[in-house]
């Protein structure tokens, strides 16, 4: 399914470390995907699993500490930090963050905020350049002649999070990777962000690496999701698929944790019992071991390797649950 | 209703209007609900509708100055709006309880957990120091704390959210009191950790024989865990009902926006999100009509000029506040 | 085209009190001290000088409206020409504390890594040092006195606090997203440096810089009333009430000008710095 096309970006083996020695805290451990052109990867798990240091070392906001990243064929993680080069695949790859006040300059004016790209690369100037930050604006539905010369600490989150794509989407990126960028925001305002996003993703023909961790969000702008415990995937697939029959028992128990707002949903059945081990001492052989019902002395002595379970679709689990497709 | 003595709380017509800078600031208009004893009740809305300051009025935890509190709040009978400090504080831990939504600041990071929960069963119940230390541990171990008697010495910040979350309902729970009132207790922990907390709150009510109130932002906390809702918008109650009846029949176009803008996990992907446009509106610039109006498709001129009162709905004890209510037979289409 | 919503942008109001009168009055009095300091010269000023034995101790009067000290010389006139020495202490040592401070402060907390823990050590011990009594220290060596040793002697001593302040200003401001963001769009360090950093941490700066001018013209004068400010007989605020000392009895006059002279300026300084602060201070409010 996902074969014929090509990835625009290839993970693989991808390892951040923090710290050194007995405190080092190793938040990403071996981390491989791809992000296939014109798609949106979902990247779901729990809080600390390593969501957003996968997204900084891909940024090269943290560095990563071994592993490939290839974006368009050219390597990124072995450009030297600070140099040209790096500098200069800043205009194919962006980021937005999770707090949408906060990643605006509240001294700055929206204009101004949105023109930054502009004025750092120089490549659109004077009246283009004005030009283009209204239209940017317009696009992301605020008003350039009315709020353009406003300060960015005038806009509620959700407008300042308008604004963040907007600038975002100056330099016309090809990945954009978004980082919780709605969990912030009140429902009614995270679907406007959402449809918003939709939106530009196909006008702009962007591919988005979309990482949150509420699961109804992530379903519904994903195409494929990958689901992270502890700094490992431990399952990566079509985003239907993998929501109706989960093959890992991490993501069963994470979906069945899910609150639909439905009154007749069932009652979550089984509830993962214990909180994740820290980072900093994981568990040997699988990292899911510790809370998992099915774990065996097979999983603490042997790590699980991702193998396909559907096509597209790989579980990292020695007794992947049995996919039975209704 | 039902016989006044049934019932654990009783709201009425309360209102809290902050005096600010700007000009009053009704956080809270006329509200009135009651609960029954052993029950769950939800308060839904987004930020800002009211929700925190509502709990805390109920509580009578609003500051003396700068805001005026009118209405009343009947508490197993006692009256709180214009209560005296002292008597409230005898209310306060036995009567009702209040679990704040952010752990890290409702203890303090410098005392051991289990001296804070043995603080308040000394002051209140004026335990001994020996008896407070069991009881504080068969607390910790009631929700659910391994290994409780290392835990016991332990500093807030050597606990993950969750963890201190559960010494929050701890705290909140030494003196037996008969309402908890649950500011977003699970707000900002993870979804599995969610499910823990609100299970266990839960399995509490029941043993406990307690009545809570669930303050929350997510529709999908109150769904399964409540018997009814209030749904509140600009300080104001616009619906309330059975739980089932308000997911199902909602009358009021703010409760339909609210759930059909909440992404759900079995949507297919890319399911277009229906959105409301706009935001809340600011409590200093209210105008006298309808506060959803200016974000309303449905809204009328009389919508912009007259404030709709809670009407009663087909359902017993579901009413809402809308002049262009939504049909009823809708069926379950629209959640 | 995109189907947009229609927002409906309920503004935020930017709800600021006004600076207010005593704001603009002590501007107006610190503006007048300094044109005073200026143009002491060429203002039909008595000769701060000149020893009118004919007029000594007299109290103020139409001819000497301050009155004239123990030996004749004009209070008025020694006070606005004694207002330079404060001044210019006050404003040039800071230029150099700044100058210096600021900088180095603001670099390392962007920069972090081994660079600031060296320089923050340095300054560190320097601060651990009683920076009063090494400026004391070396003063009281360092012979003949002139305003500039004082100048950069005290802008020295200051560099170490003016760093502290402004390192810790940045790195709150460092860790912001926006930063960050400034970084994954391409912006070099010299401009987020310029303009992400410099206007967030600029109000902080400003008053800091205000109450350093009003501390190290105290200090001045303290410096002076132990002998160690600029040698007699120039006039200095702080000189003129060492002075005054030995005459209070016959003269309270030669004590009252100048220290009155001293107190309304580091009490407008200080109100300045304060209202500027709390007038620049954008409290993010929240959703
Ligand atoms: N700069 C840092 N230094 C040390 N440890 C860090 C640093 N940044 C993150 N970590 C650790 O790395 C782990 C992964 O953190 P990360 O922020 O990537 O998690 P996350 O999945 O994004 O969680 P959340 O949902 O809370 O945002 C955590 O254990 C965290 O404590
Ligand atoms: N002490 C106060 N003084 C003035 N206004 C206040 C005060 N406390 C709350 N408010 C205002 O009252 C309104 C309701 O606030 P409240 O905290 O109850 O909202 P909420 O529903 O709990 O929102 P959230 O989901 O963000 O917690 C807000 O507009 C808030 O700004
Ligand atoms: S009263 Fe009018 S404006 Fe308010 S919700 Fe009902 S239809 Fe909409
Ligand atoms: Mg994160
Ligand atoms: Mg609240």
């Amino acid at each position: 399914m996902t074969d014929a096309r090509q990835p625009l970006l290839k993970v693989r083996d991808l390892k951040v470390t923090f710290g050194k020695g007995s405190h080092a805290v190793s938040a990403v451990a071996g981390v491989s995907f791809d992000v296939y052109e014109g798609e949106t990867l979902g990247l779901v798990g729990e809080s600390g699993c390593g969501k957003s240091t996968t997204g900084k070392a891909l940024m090269r906001i943290v560095e990563p500490s071994s592993g490939s990243i290839e974006l368009d064929g050219a390597d990124l993680a072995g450009l030297k930090k600070g140099g040209r080069q790096l500098r200069n695949i800043r205009t194919r790859m962006q980021m937005i963050f999770q707090d949408p006040i906060s990643s605006l300059n509240p001294r700055r004016r929206v204009k101004d905020i949105v023109a930054e790209p502009l004025d750092c690369w120089k490549t659109v100037t004077g009246h283009d350049r004005d030009v283009l930050v209204s239209d940017l604006l317009s696009k992301v539905g605020i008003d350039p002649a009315v709020y353009g010369n406003r300060y960015a600490r005038q806009f509620s989150g959700g407008q300042c999070q308008r604004i963040s794509i907007a600038r975002s989407l100056a330099m016309r990126p090809k990945l954009l990777i978004c980082d919780e960028m709605v969990s912030a925001l009140d429902v009614s305002v995270q679907a406007q962000i959402l449809n918003l996003l939709e939106d530009l993703k196909a006008e702009y023909g962007l591919t988005l690496l979309f990482i949150a961790h509420d699961l109804a969000v992530v379903k519904n702008v994903s195409d494929r999701v990958a689901v992270m415990y502890l700094g490992k995937i431990c399952e990566i697939g079509p985003a239907d698929a993998l929501y109706e029959a989960p093959a890992h028992p991490y993501t069963k128990f994470l979906l069945g944790a899910a609150l639909e707002a439905d009154p007749d949903s069932p009652m979550n059945a089984q509830v993962l019992e214990g909180e994740p081990p820290s980072p900093m001492n994981p568990p040997s052989g699988c990292r899911f071991r510790t809370r998992c019902p099915n774990a065996t002395e097979k999983c603490a002595s042997e790590e699980p390797q991702p193998q396909e379970v559907a096509p597209g679709h790989q579980v990292s689990c020695h007794y992947p649950l049995s996919i039975t497709r209704k | 209703m039902t016989d006044v003595s049934e019932k654990l709380l009783i709201v009425e017509d309360l209102s809290t209007t902050f005096a600010t800078a700007g000009g009053p600031l009704p956080a809270v208009a006329n509200i009135s609900f009651d609960l029954g004893r052993n029950e769950t009740i939800g308060i839904v809305g987004e930020s800002g509708s009211g929700k925190t300051v509502l709990s805390r009025t109920i509580m009578g935890l609003q500051p003396r100055t700068n805001v005026s509190v009118t209405g009343s709040v009947l508490l197993d009978g006692n009256e709180m709006v214009g209560a005296s400090e002292d008597f409230k504080r005898r209310l306060w831990g036995t009567e009702v309880a209040m679990v704040f939504q952010d752990p890290m600041t409702s203890l303090n990071p410098v005392m051991r957990i289990g001296k804070q929960i043995d603080e308040a069963l000394r002051v209140r119940l004026g335990m001994s120091k020996q008896d407070a230390k069991a009881r504080a541990i068969e607390l910790l171990e009631l929700v659910g704390i391994p290994s409780p008697v290392q835990r016991y010495k332990a500093y807030p910040g050597q606990l993950s959210g969750g963890m201190r979350q559960r010494v929050v309902i701890a705290i909140a729970l030494a003196c037996s009191p008969k309402l908890l009132m649950a500011d977003e207790p699970t707000t900002g922990l993870d979804v599995t950790i969610q499910a823990q907390i609100l299970n266990l709150l839960d399995e509490l009510k029941e043993r406990l024989h307690m009545s809570v109130v669930l303050v929350t932002h997510d529709l999908g906390v109150v769904a399964t865990r409540t018997s009814r809702i209030v749904v509140m918008y600009a300080g104001r109650i616009v619906e309330i009902g059975a739980t089932r009846d308000v997911f199902a029949n909602h009358r009021m176009p703010y409760t339909r926006a609210l759930l059909e803008s909440s992404p759900k996990v079995s949507n297919a992907s890319h399911t277009r999100l229906i959105t409301i446009p706009g935001r809340p509106p600011n409590l200093l610039k209210l105008t006298q009509g309808c506060s959803f109006a200016p974000r309303c498709s449905y809204a009328t001129d009389k919508c912009h000029q007259e404030r709709p009162e809670l009407q009663a709905a087909d359902q017993p004890g579901h009413s809402f506040a809308c002049w262009n209510p939504l049909p009823t037979t809708r069926g379950d289409s629209a959640t | 085209m995109l189907e947009l919503e229609e927002m409906a942008l309920v503004e935020r109001p930017e709800k600021k009190k006004p600076l207010g009168p005593l704001f603009w009055l002590c501007v107006g009095w610190i503006a007048l001290n300094i044109f005073g300091a200026i143009f002491a010269n060429v203002l039909p000023l008595q000769n701060p000088l000149y020893q009118n034995y004919s007029a000594i101790n007299v109290g103020p009067s139409l001819h000497h409206i301050f009155g004239t000290d123990d030996i004749g010389r004009d209070i008025f006139s020694r006070i606005v020409y004694g207002s330079r020495v404060s001044i210019a202490v006050g404003f040039g040592s800071m230029v150099i504390g700044f100058g210096i401070g600021a900088p180095l402060g603001m670099l390392a907390a962007y920069r972090r890594g081994r660079f600031d823990t060296i320089l923050t050590t340095f300054m560190y011990i320097l601060l651990a040092f009683p920076a009063i009594i090494a400026t004391i220290a070396v003063l009281s060596f360092w012979t003949p006195r002139s305003v500039f040793k004082i100048i950069l002697v005290i802008g020295l001593a200051s560099v170490p606090l003016v760093y502290r302040v402004i390192r810790t200003a940045t790195l709150s401001v460092a860790t912001k997203d926006y930063v960050i963001a400034a970084k994954v769009q391409g912006a070099k360090d010299r401009r987020i440096l310029m303009k992400e950093l410099l206007p967030n941490i600029a109000p902080i700066g400003i008053s800091f810089l205000l109450i350093g001018i009003a501390t190290v013209i105290a200090l001045e004068g303290t410096l002076a009333f132990l002998g160690l400010s600029v040698t007699t007989p120039t006039p200095s605020w702080g000189n003129m009430i060492n002075e005054s000392r030995t005459v209070l009895q016959q003269n309270p006059w030669l004590a009252i000008f100048p220290s009155l002279a001293l107190c309304l300026f580091l009490l407008s300084l200080n109100f300045i710095g304060d209202r500027l602060r709390s007038h620049f201070d954008v409290t993010e409010v929240k959703l």
